[in-house]
């Protein structure tokens, strides 16, 4: 027998469970700036707007990164992989591309960015 | 010297149940866990069966026995498990504490063991967060853990009921 006490308990966790997994699981919204970090120099952010191509350079070469329409992504890199490069377009906060040989880290944020730094 | 120990019909009714609980807290233990974290918790249904017939002070005592015994028995006293259980024992016997002063007809074994088992789940997992993982990333994994202790603390509430209906139709017959 479950007394009225019972069920609301279990229909307040049931309704509540949902809006924890939009919390944490839910889309990030969209990207608004691009971080690019390269192993031994400053990170740079730029805004996700306009059109433009630029060249990082990395202990193996140049790679080619192109910012347009709201997106990024990697043209080209002088790696074996191409890892990065196959990773296409990144438009949705949170996401990133990365050309480890290459020391190129490109990651897209949203308007509020969830986590400014993890410590350990 | 000859020392004894005066000991109560209430100590004796939390040894027994202490025992029943840590038996099926390691037979528990032996079961394989698709995620750190969730299991059953079926020694549960001992406390909220402690409570229900005897009262928070019983169940209380015998959560905190079994997560300390349980612990030496299966040889994680002192260790991250341990302290993780310990959390999510304590975290329980308060939600229950104050379950139990609800007046009227208040809760029945369904919500006492879902609410303690939402409880336990909440403070194992910000203990992992504060104590050993503090890595926003865990957070992925909160709904997930939550959905588990529903799950399991509604099932443990149900095989509450039937126990107690059990234990009530021994009673009776024994009269």
């Amino acid at each position: 027998m479950m007394t009225r006490a019972d069920w609301i308990v279990l229909i307040l966790t049931v309704a509540l469970l949902p809006s924890l997994y939009m919390r944490y699981w839910g889309d990030e919204g969209p990207a608004t700036s691009v971080r690019i970090s390269a192993s031994g120099q400053p990170d740079i952010t730029l805004p996700l707007t306009g059109n433009r191509r630029f060249t990082v350079h990395g202990p193996l070469g140049d790679s080619v990164i192109e910012i347009r329409d709201g997106r990024v992504r990697f043209v080209s890199s002088p790696c074996r992989g191409q890892q990065c490069v196959h990773s296409g377009w990144l438009a949705r906060a949170g996401e990133l591309a990365a050309c480890l040989p290459n020391g190129i880290m490109v990651s897209v944020l949203g308007r509020d960015r969830r986590y400014d730094s993890i410590n350990f | 010297m000859n020392l004894t120990v005066a000991t109560t019909r209430q100590d004796h009714r939390i040894a027994w149940l202490t025992a029943l609980a840590i038996t099926i807290h390691i037979a528990e233990s032996a079961l394989p866990s698709p995620l750190p974290g969730i299991k059953p918790g079926l020694a549960n249904v001992v406390t909220i069966v402690a409570l229900i017939q005897y009262g928070w002070g019983t169940a209380a005592w015998v959560a905190l026995l079994r997560v300390l015994i349980g612990s030496l028995l299966i040889g994680t006293f002192l260790s991250p498990t341990f302290l993780l259980s310990l959390a999510g024992a304590l975290a329980s016997i308060a939600a229950l504490r104050i379950a139990s002063w609800l007046p009227g007809r208040g809760f029945g074994p369904v919500g006492y063991s879902l609410l303690a088992a939402l409880a336990h789940m909440a403070a194992q997992f910000f203990t992992a967060y504060w104590v050993f993982i503090p890595h926003a990333g865990l957070f992925h994994l909160l709904p997930v853990l939550m959905t588990a202790a529903l799950i399991f603390g509604v099932t443990s509430g149900m095989i509450t009921q039937l126990a107690l209906q059990r234990l009530r139709a021994a009673e009776v017959s024994a009269l």
